[in-house]
């Protein structure tokens, strides 16, 4: 492809892993950034233990599937720098870069003489992004995250559920996914400030703190009006209210009813429909779609105080025709008519079925040394003048040490065969991998 | 002011032209909340987001909304009816000498008033403009029309999130709350912006931006998708934990105070993690048999991994208040965590230390509220909430007046003609 890309020229060298941190570099090196990701297998965490590594293969530190689709875009380094040798060497690399991320537990870089004043040293104008759970400052800095953890804590867990039930929760690292995000905006940000005055900063992301603004309506509720969340009917579940609770904003938006998953045909674990209608005429444009049926002609059903109030007879009259039809057919009938519905889509629906992700490129492939030619997740803007792209799939273990160290850096041959005899860019324990061998002749 | 906000923030000397709803108004917000200059261009009478509850004392009304506050701190706001020729003109001269455009009008909608990136990027070759929309420019589901829920549904949030059958049979599929498409949506968008941003201080050229909330979401379910391409493996919703092709075990604990604690031990379950977790449980004296040191096992574990979980860490949760096993248990090592309402966020000393509540000043209400403050914490230059919320056309004068020179009389005019 011969466009430029937004961060041509920009180089990252990559401390993080599992899944928030790389999912940030993963973005940028989209957007045209050269990702260095610095690894070492002895504590390696990201590539093992995988549980997405195809049937047929081997498990092993190259071939976990999500590995591969939150590491596409980088380059790896492998190389010990809690050694004198190679805390220089990794120095060396940051003197040349714009952009270090980090996301080890706090202060854990700065015991390794890889803190933001130290690298000031090396890269004056280092933009520099800590990834924490908690953040470096504040009385539990030192305590630990996972995505579901920072979720319980920050009130996301709480919002997802049914009422008098057990918290539903997020079915997955959503703050992985959006810490990821953060720090990729943080960098970006950071970026942009360095080359608009000059100046790096250091920038203290935490993935418990990024969650709170994320529930910026129920927190104001409290502080302004004193209504905590705890409370009857909330949350509730798919609806904008629960039958028979007093009526309070449930901060998902305007409360209207329908608002629920209904069952479709052939009424399978993933055969469900959202359908929303926000006003009264579009309640009327779906009494057309549904036929008009008697129950739903009746004036209680008219306005939204009466669909509030018999909300479930009208959920329970509405699921009595979705369940005649498959998701994607009442999607487009009620679409066509004006009617706010889509299909609850599980993964294999969003890869094979869903045709507007098909038309827009959503998933297009890149080859895998190991895994083969496979189908990548691809960004969701599209950029004029600069299109992000996945250019490189995710790399294998210290794949590319010896063009980084001797191409970049301009340490001889010689020097790179002594690193890995002395365990600077390979444990001396642990046998090399067949490429490490090539990349010794 | 404190000793930080002398300092501005990173985007300080950007403008911004926000013609965004629910959409996108995270996105103004947070450059609003970085230093930009963002003027929110709302309809004569105001956005109708501004009629989303809950509301200041629970009385609708357009300068009450709690949601409008919320996501529109750091703005200033301006009324435009850009469905007229004088609304489209002064648009025009904004748009002249503006750094970013963020719209979330259906697709087609600015291109109809002669309002597309190709004309108003002419005249200001640096322009970025963003459009942020549910589908993007094209495609078969363009037009469709959404909500949250309808985005969450498609993108596959719901499918991933809901209950084990034994603790809600029969449960559909669950939307999380809080309105995350949009959150979702904006963090890809300011990305996307921030990128072409940093391009721009490159070469002077902007661009466009075809942003697509669907596919954001599509995107935001970790290992569901590689789960699906690698092992054509299709994940199933549990209370409160991962979504996963088969059954795990559970790492939602309630707590004595009726609430629930999030305990990953599963997964961990080995001999120096056995006797952490002895240590944790006898400060309590609730360890039960796990101090015996056949424990030290790793087959002994695991024939006991029910004992271990469903009764001995169980029992200890159900000993306590949720907040103090969280903190008992993440002073010792562990990740785990107490699941809190909003509200008890307010009470977190961490974030207190942190600074991180922010008292906003509402001067029309002689009162201040204490607001969720930043994401992360910038050394250099700060992210923090410079303003609440514009009230409808506040800074009309400013804009229209000061900065583009009208008269108090233009402005009357425009007003009374509904151009503003």
């Amino acid at each position: 492809m011969s466009l430029p890309r937004a961060l041509d020229g920009i180089r990252v060298v990559d401390f993080s892993w599992v899944r928030a941190g790389p999912w940030a570099t993963r973005w940028l090196g989209a957007l045209g950034a050269e990702i260095i990701k610095i690894e070492w297998p002895e504590n390696e965490r990201g590539r093992l233990p995988s549980s997405t590594t195809p049937q047929d293969v081997e498990v092993n530190l190259n071939t976990s599937g999500n590995f591969n689709d939150t590491n596409v875009n980088k380059r790896s380094l492998s190389l010990n720098v809690r050694s004198p040798k190679g805390l220089d060497i990794v120095k060396r690399l940051i003197a040349l870069s714009d952009i270090v991320i980090e996301n080890f537990s706090s202060r854990v870089l700065q015991k390794w003489g890889l803190g933001y004043e130290e690298l000031c040293k090396v890269k004056p104008d280092i933009v520099y992004v800590s990834m924490s759970g908690y953040g470096h400052t504040g009385r539990n800095h030192h305590y630990t995250t996972f995505g579901p953890v920072a979720q319980a804590v920050s009130g996301l867990t709480f919002i997802s559920g049914l009422p008098d039930k057990p918290p539903a929760g997020w079915g997955w690292s959503y703050m992985d996914d959006t810490g990821g995000m953060y720090g990729a905006m943080c960098a970006l940000t950071g970026l942009y400030h360095r080359n608009m005055t000059g100046q790096g900063q250091h920038i203290d992301q935490a993935q418990m703190v990024s969650s709170v603004p994320l529930n910026g309506p129920a927190l104001l509720d409290f502080t302004v009006n004193g209504r905590g969340a705890r409370r009857d009917g909330y949350p509730p579940g798919n609806r904008a209210h629960w039958p028979g609770t007093p009526l309070v904003n449930n901060y998902r938006g305007p409360t209207v009813a329908p608002h629920n998953a209904y069952r479709t045909h052939p009424g399978d674990y993933n055969d469900w429909c959202v359908i929303v209608c926000h006003s009264d005429q579009e309640w009327q444009r779906f009494v057309q779609v549904m036929g008009q049926p008697a129950w739903a002609t009746s004036p209680k059903f008219a306005t939204l105080a009466g669909r509030l109030q018999h909300q479930v007879e009208m959920d329970e009259g509405i699921e009595a025709w979705s369940m005649t039809l498959g998701k994607y057919e009442l999607t487009e009938k009620c679409q066509a008519a004006g009617v706010r519905a889509l299909p609850v889509q599980r993964s294999a629906d969003r890869v094979e079925h869903d045709p507007q992700l098909r038309h827009r490129q959503m998933y297009l492939e890149l080859e895998h040394p190991a895994l083969g030619v496979r189908k990548i997740q691809n960004a969701p803007f599209k950029l004029s003048e600069t299109p992000a792209f996945n250019h490189l799939p995710s790399p294998l273990i210290g794949q590319h040490t010896r063009e980084i160290v001797e191409g970049l850096l301009g340490v001889s041959h010689e020097e790179l065969l002594a690193g890995y005899a002395d365990g600077t860019f390979w444990p001396t324990t642990r046998k090399r991998l067949p490429y490490m061998e090539e990349m010794l002749q | 002011m404190t000793a930080t906000q002398t300092l501005s923030g990173p985007l300080a000397g950007l403008r911004i032209l926000e013609l965004a709803d629910e959409k996108g108004q995270f996105c103004g917000k947070l450059m609003g909340d970085l230093g930009a200059d963002v003027i929110k261009i709302e309809p004569p009478g105001g956005e109708a987001t501004r009629h989303v509850g809950p509301f200041l004392d629970n009385s609708p009304h357009p300068e009450r909304s709690l949601s409008f506050w919320h996501y529109n701190t750091s703005k200033r706001g301006i009324t435009l009816n850009l469905e007229t020729a004088d609304g489209r003109h002064l648009f025009w001269r904004l748009a002249a000498s503006a750094d970013v455009i963020l719209e979330t009008f259906p697709p087609g909608y600015l291109p109809s008033l002669g309002l597309d990136y190709d004309s108003l990027g002419a005249q200001n070759p640096g322009l970025i403009m963003c459009s942020l929309t549910p589908f993007g420019q094209t495609g078969p589901w363009r037009d469709y029309m959404t909500a949250d829920l309808l985005h969450m549904a498609a993108g596959g949030q719901m499918a991933s999130c809901g209950y084990d059958e034994v603790d809600a049979p029969g449960a559909p599929p669950i939307a999380p709350g809080g309105g995350n498409a949009w959150h979702i949506g904006c963090h890809f968008a300011y990305m996307a912006i921030m990128a072409a941003l940093v391009y721009r201080t490159v070469t002077g050229r902007g661009q466009y931006i075809d942003a697509s909330i669907h596919e954001a979401c599509a995107l935001t379910t970790e290992a569901a998708i590689p789960n699906y391409i690698y092992r054509h493996e299709v994940v199933r919703r549990q209370t409160g934990r991962h979504h996963a092709p088969g059954p795990t075990p559970r790492t939602q604990f309630r707590s004595k105070d009726g609430k629930y604690v999030t305990a990953l031990v599963s997964g961990r379950l080995n001999p120096r993690y056995i006797k952490d977790l002895a240590a944790l449980l006898d400060s309590y004296g609730m360890a039960g048999d796990l101090t015996d040191p056949k424990y030290q096992e790793p087959k002994v574990i695991e024939a006991h991994r029910d004992h271990i979980i469903e009764e001995l860490v169980a029992n200890f949760i159900a000993s306590l208040p949720a907040e103090e096993v969280y903190h008992a248990a993440q002073e010792r090592g562990f990740t785990w965590g107490a699941v809190r309402a909003p509200e008890e966020l307010l009470d977190d000393a961490h974030l207190h230390d942190r600074g991180f509540w922010k008292s906003v000043e509402h001067p029309e209400l002689g009162r201040s509220f204490v607001y969720p403050g930043e994401a992360a914490i910038y050394n250099g230059s700060p992210w923090y909430i410079s303003r609440r919320a514009p009230l409808i056309g506040e800074h009309n004068q400013d804009i229209f007046c000061v900065e583009l020179g009208l008269s108090p009389q233009e402005l009357t005019m425009l007003a009374e003609s509904r151009v503003i």
